[in-house]
């Protein structure tokens, strides 16, 4: 409780809003368990909404009513129960550690290999009486918010929770917000628009290149936007914005659904890069708990020459059904889609592109490394759309596969739709496993078996690992040999 | 069973299921209210001449004693197959039955032309080979218009043994949907390269199971289309025993408003490590109407195996058509060659020197007739 109390105050403190009613009444702030139209207004309410947000709301969830959860992906997904679930806050708060002393093991472990310092571990830890000291330490969240928001503010680049844009900015959200991905798009985008919690919103405006690498680290109540993420990011002619998502470090969540909506829009000249490290918790090596991750990201190149870059690390959660797309409708605009996914024990992975080319001589390059080793699978799952208009279209697809275990599966399903001649298509895959050859070296040469999976398995990773920025690549490699620990040997 | 007398009555799975998102079957309609023509052409027109081997002629799914000369070969009437939804509909259909020892070699290419003049035809062919028995077999399909040809041919090959089927789909109009379901087994050898055109819609489903180990099986084709012919083909490998290779080589030349489309899909079970699967899918478009589709799936459980997957899809080279042009090659001839030579690598595995002339003849054959 005392936890959740820190929380909406600095909750409170950023937004300026609430003044009331938290601490007094605070078992008002979770809605009861379910999902029905009283629980998409209680959120709408509790965020202060304007009305046509929760007529937004309300006509996604009704339509979320009539669609099916869909079962093209491979995966086994266990019936999901969406009543049993609490859509706003989470009452189950995490349980509170009173030391590091108590947590897992494995868990801490993981953290020291990460190199994380103790402070910030106890925060992800979620230890009592953390928050503060690493607030200021660590993150200082308030302090570190207020002068970068500064330091954006001069730049004319909005940067706030998607909840605070509705209502300072409510014209560009209602502009953009679902333009990218319409609430009907699919079953888990428009369970998301009816019920998300919070996001990130971004306005980079005409001609500005963003003064520093946008991040979910630095906003301040980023450990409180939960389980239906929704970000939207909008580049205005000439601008360029780099957005790092998520993090290295296993997060602990009692949420086990995720269903995150993300949108960009490039105009004309703009570019967006988009990283994401997603740890979420994978589960037990039998495949218990974990988290469901249910992604749909999708960027709209719709100015001439604007670019779009998704680059990822996919290493954690049970379930991964994540489609990081770009639809390519301006002149000569630029697709890119670098990915890496790591399965490991029983985790599931379906993730994969789509890149729908419009527009005259738009390119596009597809970038897949899939690893799979335990008794996981992976998949991956394209799709390249050529418009019968889209002259001069050039696209590169390449799908790389390691299997580590004998356990294990990859899989490749990519799709390829070509209504115009001049398009030049190419698409290439391959399935390999990491040769004696190339262990007996590594380990000849002094290093352990572990060792040298991790780094013959960088290498295969390099080509998407060069696409994040520094401090994320750095950490998404050793997080790649962390992941693949118990795979050999 | 008694036939359908509509499309919708065959009950197709639609567009919204993954292995039917391409197929386009709408021509069985005016098929299914088409008509046989009782003056129907002589099949014997469309064997290819100087092969010796068996005969076997049908005409709108009977077989044709006079003229034929099946040797080994029976004329058997099948069961149907309840699972499929197409080979269902073969239930009653005559279709040749082959059941091959290695000590009865047939004397050449087994040659087998089946002309549909008008309304349904369905037929079932079984070809099972002994250890080490060896065929080869050539099938022509002529089609017409308001005519659907249905195929369901089952394939069953013991240790060693050796089977080399080639298809063509000639005439004019009409559908051809065909469904085959191939076993495999230890070394044993099935090689398929099927010619599609001519034909309005087409739909062909393919499962080779290689279940022996270090068995092989290749399934290649070309898919020519032109006006708005519509053409699926649907592949399905499964490697379920260690040390089997596969290859796949497809070619597709799409022009005017066609659509033509391929999923090859190779799956690897966890025991059939040492697998080598190649799959090469080459596409090119003539007219910026036409539509090309490919879907080059790898589903794998084992990890010491080897598969790849190459997919392209284009126009013809600017240069390549330059150079010709420079060498006083006119343009129609260029693109004639060039497009030639493309297709030409999916009649790679056609043994007999005889029948891959013939194939290469019919393919050229089309292609001149687009210039």
């Amino acid at each position: 409780m005392a936890r959740n109390q820190e929380a909406l105050a600095a909750v409170d403190e950023a937004t300026g809003t609430y003044k009331w009613g938290f601490s007094s009444d605070i078992e008002s702030d979770f809605a009861p368990k379910g999902l029905n139209e009283d629980v998409v207004r209680f959120i709408s309410a509790k965020k202060n909404e304007p009305e046509w947000m929760l007529d937004w709301r309300l006509k996604a969830f009704r339509q979320w009513l009539k669609l099916e959860s869909p079962d093209w992906a491979k995966l086994q997904i266990a019936p999901i129960d969406y009543q049993d679930a609490y859509y706003y806050a989470a009452p189950k708060a995490k349980p509170t550690l009173q030391s590091l002393d108590e947590l897992d093991p494995e868990i801490r472990r993981t953290y020291e290999k990460l190199g994380i310092p103790i402070e910030e571990q106890k925060v992800l830890a979620g230890v009592e009486g953390a928050r503060k000291i690493a607030v200021d330490a660590v993150f200082d969240s308030v302090s570190v918010a207020t002068t970068f928001r500064e330091e954006l503010l001069r730049a004319g680049v909005i940067f706030l929770s998607i909840s605070e844009a509705v209502r300072e900015y409510p014209e560009l959200v209602k502009k953009y917000l679902g333009m990218v991905v319409p609430p009907r798009d699919n079953y888990f985008a428009c369970l998301n628009a009816a019920v998300f919690s919070d996001g990130t919103f971004v306005y980079v405006p005409k001609g500005v290149r963003c003064p520093m690498e946008l991040s979910t680290y630095f906003r301040i109540n980023a450990a409180n936007t939960g389980q239906f993420e929704r970000t939207l990011i909008i580049a205005d002619e000439g601008s360029y914005v780099s957005y790092l998502e998520g993090c290295t470090a296993p997060m602990r969540d009692e949420n086990q659904l995720h269903a995150a909506v993300v949108e960009l829009v490039a105009h004309d000249d703009a570019e967006i890069k988009y990283s994401t490290v997603q740890n979420w918790y994978p589960g037990d090596a039998e495949g218990k708990g974990g988290i469901y991750n249910f992604v749909t990201k999708r960027a709209l190149c719709a100015g001439k020459r604007s670019k779009v870059s998704w680059t990822q690390v996919e290493t954690g959660s049970a379930i991964t059904w994540k489609y990081p797309s770009c639809v390519l409708s301006g002149e000569e605009s630029v697709g890119e889609f670098y990915s890496v996914a790591v399965t490991n024990n029983r985790q599931q992975a379906d993730t994969g592109t789509k890149m729908i080319h419009l527009g005259r001589n738009s390119r596009s390059t597809i970038v897949s490394k899939g690893i799979s080793t335990g008794r996981s699978n992976n998949t991956y799952r394209g799709l390249v759309r050529v418009g019968p208009t889209a002259e001069g279209v050039r696209n590169h697809t390449q799908c790389d596969s390691l299997l580590l275990s004998s356990d294990c599966g990859a899989h490749t399903v990519p799709y390829i739709e070509v209504r115009n001649p001049s398009a030049q298509i190419e698409h290439e895959a391959t399935t390999s496993k990491i040769s004696e050859d190339q262990l007996f070296y590594a380990m000849s040469r002094g290093l352990n078996a572990e060792e040298a999976v991790a780094l013959i398995v960088n290498g295969f990773c390099r080509e998407v690992l060069q696409q994040l920025p520094m401090e994320f690549a750095v950490e998404a490699q050793k997080l790649l040999g962390i992941s693949l620990e118990g795979s050999v040997g | 069973m008694s036939q359908p007398l509509s499309l919708d009555a065959i009950g197709l799975p639609g567009r919204r299921h993954e292995q039917w998102r391409w197929t386009d079957l709408s021509a069985i309609d005016a098929a299914l209210a088409g008509h046989a023509n009782d003056a129907a052409p002589d099949p014997r027109g469309w064997l290819i001449d100087g092969v010796a081997g068996p005969v076997l002629l049908f005409v709108d799914g009977r077989y044709c004693a006079a003229g034929s000369d099946p040797q080994q070969l029976t004329i058997e009437t099948s069961g149907g197959d309840e699972a499929h939804v197409l080979s269902r509909l073969t239930r009653g259909a005559v279709g040749a039955t082959l059941r091959l020892g290695a000590e009865h070699a047939t004397r050449g290419p087994i040659q087998l032309v089946h002309v549909a003049t008008g309304g349904p035809a369905h037929l079932h062919h079984r070809l099972s080979l002994a250890v080490d028995a060896q065929a080869s077999i050539v099938e022509t399909y002529v089609g017409a218009p308001d005519s659907w040809t249905n195929v369901a041919v089952d394939v069953d090959l013991a240790t060693g043994a050796r089977l080399m089927r080639t298809v063509r789909r000639l005439g004019a109009g009409g559908v051809h949907t065909e469904t085959l379901h191939a076993g495999v087994g230890q070394g044993a050898s099935y090689m398929s390269t099927s010619l599609l055109a001519h034909a309005e819609n087409v739909r062909i489903e393919s499962q080779a199971r290689l279940h022996g180990a270090g068995a092989f099986a290749s399934l290649d084709g070309i898919l020519l289309g032109r006006e708005r012919q519509t053409y699926d083909v649907v592949n399905r490998i499964t490697h379920d025993a260690p040390g089997g290779s596969s290859r796949q080589t497809w070619r597709s030349v799409a022009d005017d408003q066609s659509t033509l489309s391929f999923a090859g899909k190779i799956e690897v079970a966890r025991p059939a490590q040492q697998t080598d699967a190649e799959q090469s899918v080459k596409a090119l478009l003539m007219t910026r109407t036409a539509t090309v589709n490919s879907k080059p799936e790898l589903e794998i459980f084992a990890d010491d195996v080897k598969c790849a997957h190459g997919a392209t899809v284009g126009e013809l080279s600017k240069d390549a058509l330059f150079y010709l042009a420079s060498r006083g090659v006119p343009p129609a001839e260029a693109r004639a060659l060039l497009t030639e030579s493309f297709i030409s690598d999916a009649l790679a595995t056609v043994g007999e020197e005889l029948v891959r002339a013939a194939v290469t003849a019919d393919a050229v054959g089309w292609l001149r007739g687009a210039a």
